[in-house]
């Protein structure tokens, strides 16, 4: 094994690092600081927004009655609300798209991110 | 490859005969350098006893359909960090050839069928549509490739303005023929059949066939990485272009020749995007470049350059979607996974720069 007092040097020593990282000098005692304090950063910040976990699911009337948005865990299915009314139109369901092309499948479709629906609705 | 039961054997034969203060540094080596892959086993571990669903065969094979879908641009920005460069372009050609992807390939019978002369969709337009997205991607990367090589520009410089010409060449594109920047929907079913029918089930989750060709992806790129002369060029340049240059190595090819393979992955990529997106917005694509990168820096390519294996991207891709479906399934929201990304890709820099200053 090697004598510890050159490489407890050579890990306190700020060295050149080459390819992308040219012109960086950097001792691997930074780097230490650097790695613990990002794991704690990622960590901590985890922490605190589990705090209010879960996805807001957010519904866009398109033109009628507003309908307030939920938060819903991962993997649920969504509880759809109350449709909205809107003069001269019936609802023709909620929809993935503004273009209201797919619709909302209750059976299929679960909840895996953020995500708005937006309402379909049918000239009377 | 070395026998990992050998490799223990040898690993725990020298531990036995270190001193006090060496076997504090072989512990806190292993764990620094094991930084990630500790905080997704703690991460794991955690969400196991919070959402006894994620230790499923549901969520194996959610995992295995997310890195089916995000390996093949991994497999393709990887060689161009080989060379000491990157790719930020690659979000925005798969965007791109997302969005060609799926005006080809709409439904012939759809209203909003953006080019209505296009030819019925049958197996072989299907291979067209490929081709011509692939030979999209490959179009930029060449483009990419040429100003790195000829100009010796740093790619950070010429694929930050590929990225951006791409996106206006997108906008362009939602904008032809009246459509006015809408989703491309309407998709049809051969297309979805060809990309997404089943390959097999793991329990709930459906196995699309995009895995069989990510797996198909994967072994053509460990060929061309390992077992042809340009793969061997290519590391070479990586370690030192003045020296490959010396020994004969064509560098100005070699760098084309890395950019365009790697577009023609993003132009594969946006081809399996087109059906994951089921409506291509403009926005497809944006900032996929960075999974990628990520994931090739935790699974140990450098960014100090000629270095890096297939299995450590695959193993990147894996760690990295395993991180995110873990914190999606305890309900972090998608806008702070963004902050965790950026963290990530800080700490898998720093574990890159020491374990290259520990080694040398």
């Amino acid at each position: 094994m090697n004598p510890s007092s050159p490489e407890q040097n050579e890990r306190t020593q700020p060295r050149e690092l080459k390819g992308l990282y040219k012109g960086v000098k950097v001792s691997v005692k930074t780097l230490d600081i650097v790695i613990v304090l990002c794991v704690l950063a990622i960590v901590l910040f985890v922490a605190v927004d589990l705090q209010s976990p879960g996805f807001t699911v957010s519904f866009d009337p398109n033109g009628g009655t507003d309908v307030p948005a939920q938060t819903q865990m991962y993997g649920e299915a969504l509880k759809l609300p109350q449709p909205p009314t809107r003069e001269g139109y019936s609802f023709t369901g909620w929809y993935k798209d503004p273009a209201c092309f797919e619709p909302w499948n209750t059976e299929e479709d679960f909840i895996q991110s953020a995500l708005t629906l937006y309402a379909g609705w049918e000239k009377n | 490859m070395a026998n990992p039961i050998a490799n223990l054997q040898r690993i725990s034969a020298e531990y036995s005969q270190m001193d006090k203060k060496d076997k504090r540094r072989f512990w806190t080596d292993g764990i620094l350098n094991n930084a990630l892959y500790i905080l997704m086993l703690a991460f794991c571990i955690y969400t196991a006893i919070k959402q006894p669903n994620f230790v499923s065969w549901g969520s194996l094979g959610n995992l295995i359909v997310q890195v089916a879908a995000y390996l093949p641009m991994a497999l393709g920005i990887a060689g161009c960090i080989v060379l000491t460069g990157t790719d930020l372009s690659a979000g925005r050609v798969c965007g791109l050839t997302a969005a060609v992807t799926g005006v080809f390939l709409q439904k012939s019978d759809f209203a909003n069928k953006m080019f209505t002369s296009l030819p019925e969709v049958n197996g072989w337009w299907i291979a067209v549509t490929l081709l011509t997205v692939i030979a999209i991607g490959a179009l930029i990367g060449l483009v990419n490739g040429f100003f790195v090589a000829k100009f010796s520009l740093h790619p950070f410089i010429v694929t930050l303005s590929t990225q951006l010409i791409t996106y206006g060449i997108i906008l362009w594109f939602f904008a032809l023929n009246g459509n006015n920047g809408q989703p491309i929907s309407g998709l049809s079913a051969e297309y979805k059949d060809f990309v997404g029918g089943e390959l097999f089930r793991l329990g709930p989750a459906r196995i699309p066939m995009y895995v069989l060709y990510a797996v198909i992806l994967t072994a053509l790129m460990w060929f061309i990485w390992n077992k042809t002369s340009f793969g061997k060029n290519m590391f070479a340049v990586g370690s030192n272009a003045e020296a490959a240059r010396v020994s004969g190595v064509n560098v100005f090819w070699t760098t084309v020749l890395v950019h365009t393979l790697a577009g023609a992955m993003y132009g594969y990529s946006g081809f399996v995007e087109g059906y994951r997106a089921g409506s291509i917005a403009a926005s497809t694509g944006l900032n996929y470049e960075c999974d990628a990168i990520a994931a090739c820096v935790i699974g140990g390519v450098s960014f100090v350059g000629g270095t890096g294996k297939i299995s450590g991207i695959v193993l990147g891709v894996v760690i990295l979607r395993i991180i995110f479906i873990a914190l999606t399934m305890l309900g972090v929201d998608s806008s702070s996974l963004y902050i965790i990304k950026g963290a990530i890709i800080l700490c898998a820099c720093s574990l890159d720069m020491r374990k290259y200053l520990v080694k040398k």
